[in-house]
């Protein structure tokens, strides 16, 4: 399933580089709409979330079910290194699923550059730490909420479950609270858990792009930083008491 | 009772657990030398408790542990880096194989990927798994996953290794095998705390017995201290009567019996915990409920008993020495 979920991730990079080399004539000159690394990270982080569903239980439910946090906890670490040795777990799986693709779309319009390919990397070359900082947040905004399900929950497909419904549900009222009403209700928006990452990426990339129906909120996109850091800090602090008892 | 080193190999100084309101162990006092140590004690006596906190897992809420001379609260991770631990309950990833997780166990302990598959291959030898070393750790016997339990223990070479009953749940000849298994780690220089409810394989296996009973120690010595004693109290909590029936019994049997209140005192020239065992058995004294304190404590003995009538699978009577 894992390497389902990131060949599904690396279709549509190798469709759009592959797309502006045929085209390439069609945008001389101007920069091509849909090869871009907002785009890519809106499409793959749709099969991230579904990713982060299954990785962030199967990362912490059988250990906790299985007894096996008797091991650990008679082998010279704490509880800090478990929980960060698992999150580093789904950060690397995450750079498959966010890193990777935009690499390959870096790399492949570099060699569509009209001054070489090299000269394109050169060029573009400002956008990988973008990339890395936007795959973070894309990061702790998914993998925090897993996390926290998979603390609580004994079986794998009732957390994957609460994980989707939650993070779909909870951007669905947002979105519809926000549209439907004014005043203080607009602060529901931030409980978008789904989109917050969307709207750090969009800033990130500079790009201007109204999160459909969060653009009566007007929030900047520092509350959403804010929302994102908070959750993951949260997870941690729980995490840590949760498990202290455990390991 | 210390190493050659002159440390203990575990001391305690008014050590104390408490679950909330509950607490689990009362001022424990004692210090071990290093060889193999039995912990024995009725069900809720407080051992898993206190290997928790001797691991460090749990916080002493009053006094202090050292194990292996260093102090459990002062530094958990140095302990652990030189201990193992076999929990009571299973504790296997199932959709790994033994090798896989034997290999894992000790490069948590900070043993390097090809000595840590060097190790568990051994270990795996040792307990008997080699064959199987290859088949998912879902799909083993209860005795196959005791021994691999074992192995993920002793993998990365510990001075000490805390075996919470580890013959729990199996068949006589796993028992055995265990047990033979638990005596030879001394072989690799490998101290043990084995905890037990069972009297007889702390006899088996040990040379040093400490002896719990809701939470307080009741006794913490070498164990021909203990089998050589001609006297053992038993708390007859209920036999229908003033106890006159089993007091009649053992005496047929030429054993002395003292009455203190509940409490009876037996000596006897031969094996008292025998003369016990039989005398419960002849007057169905032992047949008390199982939520009985007593009846956790008696019942499992005379019903070994009356199955095998020359030897005890196990003495569960409530000792006071």
């Amino acid at each position: 399933m894992p390497w389902l979920l990131f060949g599904i991730a690396l279709i549509p990079v190798i469709a759009v580089v592959g797309v502006s080399f045929f085209v390439e004539d069609v945008f001389s000159g101007v920069e091509n709409p849909f090869a871009n690394h907002g785009n890519i990270f809106t499409i793959t982080a749709s099969t991230f979330l579904i990713f982060t569903a299954l990785a962030g239980p199967e990362l912490l439910i059988p250990d906790r079910v299985e007894g096996v946090l008797a091991v650990y906890a008679s082998r010279p670490m704490r509880v800090s290194d478990y929980l960060g040795a698992r999150a580093a777990a789904l950060a690397i799986a995450a750079g498959g699923f966010l890193v990777v693709p935009q690499l390959v779309l870096y790399v492949g319009l570099a060699s569509l550059d009209d001054d070489g390919w090299f000269s394109g990397l050169v060029s573009n070359a400002s956008d990988l730490p973008k990339i890395l900082l936007a795959a973070f947040f894309y990061l702790l905004a998914y993998g925090a909420p897993a996390f926290l399900v998979a603390m609580f929950a004994k079986r794998l497909g009732p957390a994957w479950g609460v994980y989707l419904a939650f993070m779909w549900l909870s951007s669905g009222f947002a979105v519809a609270i926000t549209s439907a009403t004014t005043g203080i209700w607009k602060y529901s928006a931030l409980a978008a858990l789904s989109i917050n990452p969307d709207i750090v990426m969009d800033w990130i990339f500079g790009r201007t792009t109204v999160r459909e129906g969060l653009s009566g909120a007007d929030f900047g996109p520092m509350w959403s930083v804010g929302i994102i850091l908070g959750i993951a800090v949260i997870t941690w602090i729980i995490g840590l008491r949760k498990y202290r008892s455990l390991l | 009772m210390t190493s050659p080193s002159g440390r203990a190999l575990i001391s305690t100084s008014q050590l104390g657990h408490a679950y909330g309101d509950i607490v689990a162990l009362h001022h424990l006092d004692f210090t071990v030398p290093n060889g193999r140590i039995g912990l024995v004690g009725a069900n809720g006596a407080g051992k898993s408790t206190l290997i928790k906190v001797l691991l460090g897992i749990l916080d002493p809420t009053e006094g202090s542990a050292q194990v292996l001379g260093i102090g459990v609260a002062d530094d958990p991770i140095a302990v652990r880096a030189r201990v193992g631990y076999m929990p009571e309950e299973t504790c296997l990833p199932l959709a790994q194989t033994a090798a896989d997780f034997t290999v894992y166990a000790a490069e948590l302990a900070g043993i390097p990927t090809k000595a840590a598959r060097q190790r568990a291959s051994d270990v795996l030898t040792l307990v008997g798994l080699h064959e199987e070393r290859f088949r998912y750790l879902g799909e083993f016997s209860t005795g196959m996953k005791q021994r691999a339990m074992l192995a993920q223990a002793i993998v990365h070479d510990p001075d000490l290794v805390f075996l919470d009953e580890p013959t729990a749940g199996l068949d006589p000849e796993g028992r055995t095998e265990m047990l033979s298994l638990i005596g030879r780690l001394g072989e690799f220089g490998i101290n043990v705390l084995v905890s037990s409810h069972v009297l007889t394989d702390i006899e088996t296996t040990c040379d040093w017995v400490i002896m719990l009973d809701g939470g307080r120690v009741l006794r913490s010595g070498p164990l021909t201290g203990i089998t050589e004693s001609d006297t053992v109290d038993v708390e007859l909590l209920r036999d229908g009567g003033d106890g006159h029936d089993v007091i009649g019994a053992l005496q047929r049997r030429g054993a002395e019996v003292e009455v203190r209140g509940s409490v009876l005192r037996v000596r006897s020239a031969d094996d008292a915990f025998d003369l016990i065992r039989d005398a419960l058995a002849e007057t169905g004294a032992g047949e008390v409920p199982n939520d009985h304190r007593a009846g956790r404590c008696l019942r499992p003995g005379v019903q070994a008993a009356r199955r095998s009538p020359p030897r005890p699978a196990g003495r569960h009577l409530r000792h006071r020495p």
